[in-house]
């Protein structure tokens, strides 16, 4: 179309892109040198990978699209494409009104129809979001003025878009050879008189216009996410996700974890600009579900907010600290010790937004520099120090689990191609013992040559690392590690999904490579192989599988337990709808939480419970491959005195009991 | 207020300790030792001091042999200022009575407003060293005590007492033994752990204090682990009842509680 420009209108409308695209641009970079504030963090390796997401988060919008959220997914896709094709549209309108000149193929059908498309779309699912916002209200969503400003200016975009085109085509602007957008002159209004020029150019300015209040408008609100989605996804983790950044050279350092904003890296910044404060995070946050101070949304809100509250004064005097997070809103480190580390915030977040991180980095904070832990979990890290174990069980008797059994250390067998890495649970406590002599008899039926490092192997570390405690984590990682070069041991197999996650990848940032296993998957191997027969001895029984977060969502590992536990003769596999594989739900023990007392709300274990129990199909099992799922499983059967109708198991525990010797014993 | 914490270190309360082969003392192989339960109150006590009043500054001593260091580092750690350690060819054998004397000639050098120790160590559970420090000393001991505060150039100290409790003023430098501090002992903060590392600690010899080693003192003429626990017996047979009856009989004729 031919702009309604001429005369003075071409020079006004250039001093108001200037503007528009000015108050852009000064906001813009004031927000980043704020950003900027942040700690160094390279994020530059990986960089096909960082393409790739591009392709698929950013522009494939993959996140949104996952249940439950179709629909409101498919919505804003809609939009964020129609964006994408009318951005290109309102580039052509600027240059046309401004110097004259079009951007290629504007002129083309193909164009004008996608352009034509894409504005009813975008403006039927802003009526869907606007009616989601005003009648459905959900709970977790931040309803705020925002949000309406934000859905008044793109419907007003889009009306005047078609308007425009409509009193355009009656006016006769359009370029010789450009084809007529359809649907927007679908209906022939007739205008009387020469109304229609009057018309499109009153509408054409008011899109126009709306487009520079928008620009402007835009790093003011929470939809800056437009902006920052692209970098923040290009500049998202590579790290596998179950492993936390490391504290290099912590024994140089003065300072430990986010004390202020300045000690949170640039990209945890970027975070705080990119959440869209959809709520996604919050709703499947096993913390918030239960009644605790913890919102995961709020987490990184915070970070933003206080980011803006201060951002300026710390640009100015370089000098000056931040405010420690402790002090940015009430009840923060309560925030900070209820999250269990489980990642369903981090798997629900459609801008790959790094919540763990964060709250770790604040708890290194609490635990490393004020040493401000809550007194449960400070006993269990005392107990690792000196025990080598979070209970605080002598050392010399962690390996009376085996004794009668003949299991070989790594001392007695130094050629055995699998370290058996029993871990604190399985070799203290006694429900978890039986899973580690399960795991003996099944790797003996199948015959894979191990060993174990009995009263030499010392506790992984994790809960030491995630209460924040990172010098005790490097501390027990090494001694562990040396114990793994002493015997020369490369293939590990674990039993707990926290010793697998922190070995596996974690121990590679000290140096520490091993080929690593959940036993699950080995066993699963195993069976697949043909080289572990079962029988079917005992009675049928339907087994709900639990998925532990640190095998499931922190390392993707859904479908060899799945396909192990579909191999038991005579177990019926049901899931825990809709809480299993990526949605499953945490059961309250991990990220030290463990170690911690739970006051505040329901417990999380006894939350899962209750959804195993809301089962159509009922099991008379619950499987899981952790020992403090199985802890916790067990607490919550207990608690609620169901234990003669569902009794919590390990899936190891169900193999061995079918391996045929032990089949006399269960009939 | 400048005081003095004397620590002893034992071996942690997660080990499994056993009877060494001579069958009268520990076999200390593999042992990981830490500061003695009840000294650790009072270096809790100490520093909770410190943190209401600035000025105050915490010494930690104790005697031992050379491992004892890791203790002190420990009590820097958390936050005391510094430490003196006993230590010599003669340290591991020290009487408990010489060790009461050699700390009291650091005190003497030293010069605190007051000394605390805990009520008693956890390996021999004798709690002989404190009141014996105070003796040597010529000062005044209150034992068992929960909270001290400097009170007309003295010492308040309150100790817990059957429904209450009472205060006991000394009108200087004293000795207190301590029953616990107002909060958990305090775990050490990274850059803590860090300032401690680099801290010199001064090492006295005992001979050099002009202590002779040997001193009255009782023997250890025989250790022996507690007899093992037989296991619990469950009675399954029969109905409540029945059960009730043959808990009565057991608890009367094997148990002979009844």
């Amino acid at each position: 179309m031919i702009a309604p420009t001429a005369g003075p209108g071409a020079l006004v409308l250039a001093v108001l892109t200037a503007l528009g695209f000015g108050a852009f641009l000064w906001r813009a970079y004031q927000l980043y040198r704020y950003m900027r504030l942040g700690r160094d963090e390279d994020r530059t390796a990986h960089l096909g990978r960082r393409f790739r997401d591009e392709l698929l988060v950013y522009l494939g919008q993959r996140k949104l699209l996952k249940r439950p959220y179709y629909v409101r997914g498919a919505a804003h896709a809609l939009i964020f494409w129609g964006f994408l094709v009318i951005t290109y549209g309102t580039a052509d309108l600027l240059l046309s009104g401004i110097l004259g000149w079009r951007m290629p193929g504007t002129d083309s059908g193909v164009f004008v129809w996608t352009v034509d498309l894409f504005a009813v779309a975008v403006l039927t699912s802003v009526l869907i979001a606007l009616y989601r916002r005003a009648f459905v209200r959900p709970p977790r969503m931040h309803i705020a003025l925002d949000g309406y400003v934000i859905l008044g200016l793109i419907s007003l975009l889009m009306l005047s878009l078609l308007v425009f085109e409509n009193a355009g085509v009656a006016a006769g602007v359009l370029a010789a050879g450009q084809t007529p957008p359809p649907l927007a002159t679908a209906l022939r209004f007739r205008y009387p008189g020469d109304l229609s020029f009057t018309l499109f150019a009153g509408a054409w300015w008011v899109h126009v216009l709306t487009v520079l209040a928008f620009a402007a408008y835009l790093p003011q609100s929470k939809h800056l996410h437009i902006a920052t989605t692209l970098p923040n996804v290009f500049f998202r983790s590579q790290r596998p996700r179950g492993a936390l950044d490391l504290v290099d050279k912590i024994e140089e350092r003065e300072t430990f974890g986010a004390g202020s904003v300045r000690d949170l890296s640039w990209k945890q910044l970027l975070d705080g600009y990119t959440c869209t404060e959809c709520g996604r995070c919050s709703d499947q946050c096993p913390a918030l579900a239960t009644g605790k101070p913890l919102d995961p949304q709020k987490i990184v809100l915070d970070v933003r907010d206080q980011l803006l509250r201060e951002g300026a004064r710390l640009v100015r005097d370089g000098g000056e600290r931040g405010t420690p997070p402790a002090r940015w809103t009430p009840a923060k480190t309560e925030e900070l010790w209820a999250c269990t580390t489980c990642a369903a915030c981090v798997e629900a977040c459609p801008v790959t937004i790094e919540h763990i991180d964060k709250i770790v980095d604040m708890r290194r904070w609490l635990a490393m520099n004020e040493g401000d832990v809550p007194a449960e979990a400070q006993r269990a890290l005392t107990n690792i120090e000196r025990a080598g174990d979070p209970w605080g069980l002598p050392r010399d008797t962690r390996a009376d689990w085996a004794n009668g059994l003949g299991v070989p250390t790594f001392a007695e067998k130094p050629d055995a191609e699998y370290l058996y890495f029993v871990g604190c649970a399985a070799s203290y406590d006694g429900r978890n013992q039986k899973v580690a002599r399960a795991a003996v008899e099944v790797l003996r039926a199948a015959g894979v040559s191990f060993a174990i490092l009995g009263n030499e192997e010392t506790c992984n570390g994790d809960p030491a690392r995630r209460i924040g405690n990172e010098y005790l984590w490097q501390t027990q990682a090494r001694q562990n590690i040396d114990t793994f070069t002493k015997y020369g041991v490369r293939k590990i197999v674990a039993s707990c999904p926290h010793c697998f996650n922190t070995i596996a990848n974690e121990y590679p940032q000290l140096g520490g490579s091993y080929e690593v296993l959940h036993i699950q998957q080995l066993v699963q191997r195993l069976v697949a192989d043909g080289r572990l027969a079962m029988r079917d001895g005992a009675a049928r029984e339907t087994v709900a599988y639990h998925d532990p977060c640190y095998l499931g969502r922190h390392n993707g590992v859904y479908d060899a337990p799945r396909d192990l536990l579909d191999a038991v003769p005579g177990v019926e596999r049901v899931e825990i709808e809709p809480h299993h594989r990526e949605r499953g739900f945490c059961c309250g023990a991990g990220g030290g939480r463990m170690w911690m007392e739970e006051k505040v709300g329901q417990r999380v274990n006894h939350r899962r419970i209750e959804q195993i129990m809301a089962l159509d199909r009922q099991a008379s099992k619950v499987a899981s491959g952790c020992p403090f799922c199985l802890i916790m499983l067990e607490e919550g059967v207990g608690a609620k005195g169901i234990g003669d109708r569902i009794r919590p198991v390990d899936v190891l525990e169900l193999v061995a009991a079918r391996l045929p010797k032990n089949e006399v014993a269960n009939a | 207020m400048k005081i003095l914490v004397c620590i002893k270190q034992t071996p942690d309360s997660t080990v499994r300790v056993k009877v060494a082969s001579d069958g009268r003392s520990i076999d200390t192989a593999g042992v990981t030792w830490a500061i003695s339960a009840y000294d650790e109150y009072a270096v809790e006590l100490a520093l909770e001091h410190k943190d209401r009043d600035k000025e105050s500054t915490v010494t930690v001593l104790s005697a031992g042999p050379a491992r004892a260091r890791d203790s002190l580092r420990q009590a820097l750690a958390m936050g005391c200022d510094d430490a003196i350690l006993v230590t010599g060819p003669s340290a591991e054998t020290l009487a408990p009575l010489a060790v009461a004397r050699a700390l009291a000639k650091v005190i003497e050098e030293t010069k605190p407003d007051l000394v605390l120790c805990g009520r008693q160590a956890s390996d021999d559970e004798q709690g002989f060293v404190g009141p014996a420090l105070a003796e040597v000393l010529g000062w005044p001991h209150v034992a068992t005590i929960t909270k001290f505060a400097p009170a007309d150039g003295g010492v308040d100290a309150w100790k817990e007492v059957e429904g209450g409790h009472e205060v006991w003023r000394a009108n200087g430098p004293a000795v207190l033994t301590v029953q616990k501090s107002e909060k958990e002992p305090r775990y050490p903060s990274l850059p803590g752990i860090m300032k401690a590392k680099k801290k010199e600690i001064p090492e006295r010899d005992p001979a050099s204090l002009g202590i002779d080693a040997s001193a009255p003192a009782p023997e250890i003429v025989k250790m022996a682990p507690p007899p093992a626990r037989g296991a619990g017996k469950v009675i399954k047979d029969g109905d409540a009842k029945a059960a009730a009856a043959q808990l009565v009989k057991l608890l009367r004729e094997e148990a002979k509680v009844l």
